[in-house]
């Protein structure tokens, strides 16, 4: 009689057992990185997972003596905890992301302070720098990685050209391509401003297809257009847009010539999960069609991830909501079907910034948010596979 | 509505027991009674409604925060818990089985609990004083939960006025929670001293909660033997066992991940204060007479 008695109360012990979760508590958080400095701000560009499970977020932050922002590094662990940071020196501005990985080290580019040159920077696991290589050009904007190179997409304010270039882990150029972006100052102007971050940000890229056909998003003939190219002598595939009011704004490729995109037009935004782009001759975005996302705020940015959920593969669009939120969309990737959608953060305006798959079959989002509404700071959602296949 | 509920039982249980007490047993069965009394009373079922108030104090055990500081201390961002601060309240039906002082009881309590904390950063500039803003959150929880107390009470003597002493498990089954947030603070670096405060913000929180916990309890009370019926005054004082926090939900509210909250992992214990009135469930006569050598 008495072991029935003994194994009723450890049943009903166990039956409202709910100690702390450390599985649980890496699946799912938000975390907002904060520093108690009043003039301080933080923006996220690009992170990664590191092997240990954390993540390593690449930053900018306001100078005060520079119009240019400056470079920031921080390392967080698994659980979201943050481990350490890097005010960068402020010899080194204008950061920009993809932040990436290779050989076990993590690259991005960045510009010198004076000559504003293109640099190299080297960052270990633990988001130390380990070494800066001068690159050379000027202006970068959007890099990715190419094998054991990277593709770099820069702008040369002297000639005026788009510059998509192959760069080594030293930060040698093996490879660069000018594309003219139209003579005379005013189509300067909103790159200048862009940079200066006194004027829209475009969203700017640069990869290399599955074909081998390397490709840029960014200003081409007077107009922001997704230029598909060899880099060689062969012919342009040009997606026009519509000069600086229109164009792509986030590429990712699915197979062949079929991609998941997004688009801005003079402020509205639209997701293609499943659009055919022609990768030659000139056409326009603004025949893609795509749907209509007017929840979003004007040119939204837009980052796109392909992921596999609960063996489901599908494609995770995420952007910035009017109401200050994070949406997240979701599309079957076979045929484009909107699977469902789930919105992040509330209260303090929440923008994205980087969307990428984490170990445990989750994603993890990088973003801002302003806290108590004015100071800008890192944020990183984790959200678990279970958790997101409850959208759809 | 609920007060106004509680009033009502209130009011209907003082009629009954002032009902009870003024009836007058027909004088036939006296003897028979008398004789059979001392046997009879070795053993009553009891039933009857208690009400009253409780209060809660939270126990942190695992500390979470959504502002995760990157150049203070992680200390600094620990909620302030206010122990036994808040009123709640609690309804109970009480069921007991006495068998020669000692009772055994089921005790289903429908528990409103309150508690609250503090959070309080500050943002400043060491190279400029204007630049300074302090805030305070203040969170109030407010917990609906079905009690299942199994109770074991013994009579510590047997006249009109028995006193009591009780001790048992419980577990607690979650029916609704909200969380009230207030933002109060000072804005010195807008131009002057600028006194903010913010209307409540109101969320369900259910999600928040696990479905149940379990816990221990002790105590000590008061029967008074009324007519036919008997009064209670309790007092008990509850440990709970195990984490009342979901922890796979712990960041699933937005709007309180939105403004930098998490709930720690915690252990709840009350102070639970009822008083009530039980009536017997077996009669010594056709007179309803139970109790009262």
């Amino acid at each position: 009689m008495s072991k029935y008695i003994v194994l009723f109360f450890c049943l009903f012990a166990l039956s409202c057992a709910n100690e702390s979760d450390p599985e649980a508590d890496k699946a799912n958080f938000v975390r907002i990185y904060d520093s108690d400095r009043y003039n301080t701000s933080f923006n996220p560009i690009d992170m990664q997972q590191t092997p240990d499970g954390g993540y390593l977020f690449l930053g900018s932050r306001r100078l005060e003596e520079s119009n240019f922002s400056g470079a920031y590094l921080m390392k967080v662990d698994e659980f979201g905890a943050f481990v350490s940071e890097q005010l960068v020196d402020e010899e080194y501005l204008n950061p920009v992301g993809d932040l990436l990985f290779l050989n076990n080290k993590y690259y991005f580019f960045c510009m010198a302070v004076v000559s504003f040159q293109t640099q190299l920077v080297e960052v270990d696991t633990d988001g130390a720098i380990v070494e800066v290589y001068n690159v050379g050009g000027s202006y970068p904007t959007a890099a990715a990685l190419d094998g054991s190179n990277f593709i770099l997409l820069g702008y040369d304010n002297g000639s005026k050209e788009s510059v998509v270039s192959i760069v080594n882990e030293t930060g040698n150029v093996l490879q660069a391509t000018g594309y003219s972006v139209g003579a005379g100052d005013a189509v300067e102007e909103p790159i200048i401003n862009h940079f200066l971050r006194t004027g829209r940000q475009f969203p700017f890229q640069v990869g290399k297809t599955s074909g081998g056909q390397y490709f840029y998003n960014g200003f081409y003939n007077y107009t922001f257009s997704l230029v598909f190219t060899d880099l060689g002598g062969g012919g342009l595939g040009v997606v026009q847009g519509q000069q600086d009011d229109g164009g792509i704004s986030r590429v990712i490729q699915l197979n062949g010539n079929t991609y998941a995109t997004a688009r801005f037009n003079f402020g509205d935004n639209y997701f293609l999960p499943n659009a055919s782009l022609s990768t030659s001759g000139i056409s326009s975005s603004t025949d893609l069609g795509g749907f209509s996302l007017p929840e979003l705020v004007p040119n939204a940015p837009v980052k796109i991830l392909v992921s596999n959920i609960n063996e489901k593969d599908v494609i995770i669009y995420a952007s910035n909501t009017k109401s200050g939120q994070i949406g997240i969309y979701v599309y079957e990737q076979s045929t484009g079907e909107f699977l469902g959608s789930k919105y992040l953060g509330f209260s303090n305006p929440f923008e994205v910034n980087s969307i990428i798959n984490t170990a445990d079959e989750g994603i993890a989002i990088g973003a801002t948010t302003h806290v108590t509404g004015r100071f800008p700071r890192i944020t990183l959602f984790k959200l678990s596979s279970e958790e997101l296949s409850a959208i759809f | 509505m609920r007060r106004l509920l509680l009033l009502t039982a209130f009011i209907i249980i003082c009629s009954t027991v002032y009902a009870q007490s003024q009836r007058k047993p027909p004088a036939g069965f006296k003897k028979k009674a008398k004789q059979q009394q001392n046997s009879f009373l070795d053993k009553q079922w009891w039933i009857g409604l208690k009400v009253g108030p409780n209060l809660t104090k939270a126990t942190p055990e695992t500390r979470y925060s959504v502002l995760t500081p990157t150049n203070y201390a992680l200390p600094l961002t620990d909620k302030q818990y206010d122990g036994f601060k808040k009123l709640g309240s609690q309804a109970t039906l009480e069921i007991t089985f006495n068998y020669k002082g000692i009772g055994f009881s089921f005790q289903p309590t429908y528990r409103l609990s309150r508690f609250s904390y503090t959070n309080e950063f500050m943002w400043d500039n060491p190279e400029n004083a204007a630049e300074l803003l302090e805030l305070k959150y203040d969170h109030e929880l407010k917990v609906d939960y079905a009690d299942l107390p199994f109770i074991v009470k013994y009579d510590i003597t047997g006249n009109t006025l028995r006193p009591y002493i009780q001790g048992g498990v419980f577990y607690s089954l979650l029916v609704n929670a909200n969380k009230t947030v207030e933002i109060s603070g000072t804005d010195f670096a807008s131009g002057g001293t600028n006194e903010l405060s913010s209307e409540p913000v109101i969320v369900g929180a259910k999600d928040l909660f696990h479905k149940s916990y379990w816990g221990i309890m002790a105590g000590a009370g008061l029967h008074y033997n009324l007519g036919n019926v008997r009064l209670v005054f309790d007092a008990s004082y509850r440990i709970g066992m195990s984490n009342v926090t979901d922890t796979k939900n712990r960041f699933s509210n937005d709007r309180l991940s939105g403004i930098g909250d998490a709930l720690d992992d915690m252990k709840t214990d009350n102070i639970v204060l009822s008083i009530g009135c039980l009536f017997p469930m077996r009669f010594l006569s056709t007179s309803f007479k139970s109790i009262d050598r």
